[in-house]
């Protein structure tokens, strides 16, 4: 790198920007713009818009607004009361009892909505209120929810997994279809951690009488049912090949409109508040996804990737140090950054760093996921924190605290993934195609 | 100033009205977009081909986008580092003032060369890779004048914060303070 000095006013300026609170979009495509004036005499501007146009007019981008409509109507259903009554029968044999309606709460929404804050609302709303009034202490009905909501970026569909896939040019169903088996794994640790306590810390677990006979559990889930109907056809259509990722969105998206009508909820304003919600976050994500485009091919000219790239390949460093390495280093981006952000704005330099490594893109998608979801919950910027604060009026530290067995279980997570990594490629390598 | 002052609701209506507008406008490209995807669903099982379908999906991608910035932003959607605007606490207003100035600055040259890239377009008679053959500074507006108008809006909330230390990005819902 001959224009260290160079580098190091980029960064800077990138740091500056961005740590000012100059919007994400606007502050990468300004950083983007000074790189491309520094290190080459194209003209910067022509080039940029070129890039933006490409990335912001592509088909795959098209599931990105889809999906987020998809989970926006089903948000704005009953779907969360259907949801507790639905599951909480089932789960009052199990040990630790109630507690786990938060995390199979979280893990069905979690596969109609991509986003993990509607997750944590939609759960939160009803089971915040109903496990308290049955007597669980308050840092497992908060810790677990605020730890679960976060399989909502990683069970399909997840606005994470698109970005990243927009961003790289991969397949969305192949990075969709990866998340699947270990979004389910993270939610049976998450699981096998509230029997654990149950059996801990046994005086903690209050008696709530026998279970209900199976009829009535069937009776109570029927609203249930359809939605995962719902998961299971979109879901399925994408990996059995019927359908491409935005065509499974589109088919969602009608699903949860009839859905919603047979529920009775579906009318002018909630479908407009809807399709207006899915068009502010989708615009919201463009924007970062176009100043990010912008970003990355500025940083190509900047030799940055490749440097490190290659400083990494002498280091000799194995593919376990490095993404270590890379989890740490996500962990206190995550801090600072939002998920989606943190993706975008590093994949321009870590693109390289992984593919010269010879890691496997789909499985570090799935990788960056559960490291970016653990940013969701450590403070001061953990996006669920905020949520949370919002909903029970708790202090963001003790929110934090609650959550801490959580994030222990996403780090345990990140080392089950290195070591079985067919975990995440297995089913990806054995979609069907049409 | 009472002039001024009459002036000034005028054009804040009409602005806020443009903002609606061109929302409204995002969310029905989102309803085409829809519509697009699920006709060629349709297609494609009756056994039908509609040539470049995706291509005009991801159009209405782009115009939905880029209709929507500033409707978003007057919604606080659009993400930013908050951490050391609160850190100000009262003086929060200078840093405010200094994200709407870079903000403006940087949308005046993200709309001036879409703008230039829509006329190039046009001049050379630019026609789309994919099978639809569209003349491509067709879809091309859309963008031009979503980033204008996303500029107008950056502007307008500088202007505000200039004159009443006050501006309408701020988050609303979950994530509002």
């Amino acid at each position: 790198m001959e224009h260290i000095y160079l580098v190091m006013i980029f960064l800077f300026v990138l740091f500056l920007l961005l740590g000012t609170g100059v919007w994400v979009g606007l502050a990468l495509f300004g950083v983007a713009f000074l790189g491309l004036e520094l290190f080459t005499t194209r003209p910067a501007g022509d080039a940029m818009i070129t890039t933006i146009w490409t990335t912001s007019s592509s088909w795959t981008l098209t599931a990105l607004p889809l999906f987020i409509w998809m989970g926006e109507i089903l948000f704005r259903t009953r779907l969360s009361e259907d949801m507790f009554k639905g599951i909480s029968p089932w789960m009052s044999p199990l040990p630790g009892g109630l507690v786990h309606t938060n995390i199979v709460g979280c893990t069905v929404f979690a596969a109609v909505s991509g986003s993990s804050a509607a997750t944590l609302t939609t759960v939160g709303k009803m089971s915040i209120p109903e496990l308290r009034s049955r007597g669980y202490p308050e840092y497992m009905i908060v810790g677990t929810l605020t730890g679960a909501a976060t399989l909502g970026l990683m069970i399909p569909p997840s606005l994470t997994l698109i970005v990243y896939g927009v961003t790289i040019n991969e397949s969305i169903t192949k990075l969709f279809i990866a998340g699947i088996l270990p979004g389910l794994v993270l939610a049976a640790m998450f699981m096998a951690y509230v029997a654990l306590w149950s059996f801990v810390r046994r005086s903690e677990v209050p008696d709530i009488g026998k279970g209900t006979p199976i009829l009535d559990k069937i009776r109570n889930s029927r609203f249930l049912i359809p939605v995962l109907l719902l998961i299971a056809v979109v879901i399925g259509s994408m990996y059995l090949g019927y359908a491409t990722a935005t065509e499974a969105a589109a088919f969602g998206v009608i699903g949860s409109l009839v859905l919603a009508a047979g529920q009775g909820s579906l009318n002018r304003r909630t479908f407009i508040d809807s399709l207006l919600g899915a068009t502010r976050t989708s615009a919201m994500i463009a924007l970062i996804l176009g100043g990010a485009a912008a970003l990355s091919l500025s940083m190509g000219f900047t030799g940055l990737p490749k440097a490190l790239a290659e400083w990494i390949d002498q280091l000799g460093l194995s593919p376990f140090s490095l993404l270590l390495a890379l989890m740490i280093f996500y962990i206190i981006l995550g801090c600072f950054l939002d998920g989606i952000s943190s993706v975008v704005l590093t994949m321009a330099i870590v693109e390289t760093m992984i593919r010269q490594a010879g890691i496997d893109v789909i499985w570090f998608g799935i990788f960056i996921v559960v490291v970016v979801e653990m940013a969701q919950i450590t403070p001061p910027i953990g996006f669920n924190l905020f949520v949370m604060q919002g909903m029970t009026g708790h202090e963001m530290g003790y929110i934090a605290k609650t959550a801490i067995p959580m994030f222990a279980i996403m780090v345990l997570m990140v080392f089950i993934l290195i070591f079985f990594p067919e975990l995440a490629t297995y089913l990806p390598e054995n979609i069907r195609s049409r | 100033m009472k002039i001024d002052n009459r002036s000034g609701r005028l054009v804040r209506r009409w602005l806020d009205r443009l903002y609606l507008l061109c929302g409204a406008f995002a969310a029905c490209c989102l309803v085409a977009i829809l519509t697009i995807v699920t006709m060629q669903m349709i297609a494609r099982w009756t056994g039908e081909i509609l040539p470049g379908t995706s291509d005009y999906a991801g159009y209405f991608m782009a115009s939905s986008t880029f209709f929507a910035f500033a409707y978003a932003l007057n919604n606080g959607s659009h993400i930013r580092v908050n951490m050391l605007l609160n850190a100000l606490g009262s003086n929060r207003r200078w840093g405010e003032l200094w994200c709407f100035a870079i903000g403006s600055v940087l949308s005046i040259l993200w709309a001036y060369y879409t703008i230039k890239t829509v006329y190039w377009s046009y001049r050379l008679g630019d026609i789309s890779q994919g099978l639809d053959a569209t003349p491509i500074w067709i879809p091309q507006v859309a963008m031009a004048a979503g980033s204008v108008v996303f500029a107008i809006s950056l502007i307008d909330n500088l202007v505000r914060v200039v004159l009443f230390g006050t501006h309408s990005a701020q988050p609303r819902g979950i994530d509002g303070e």
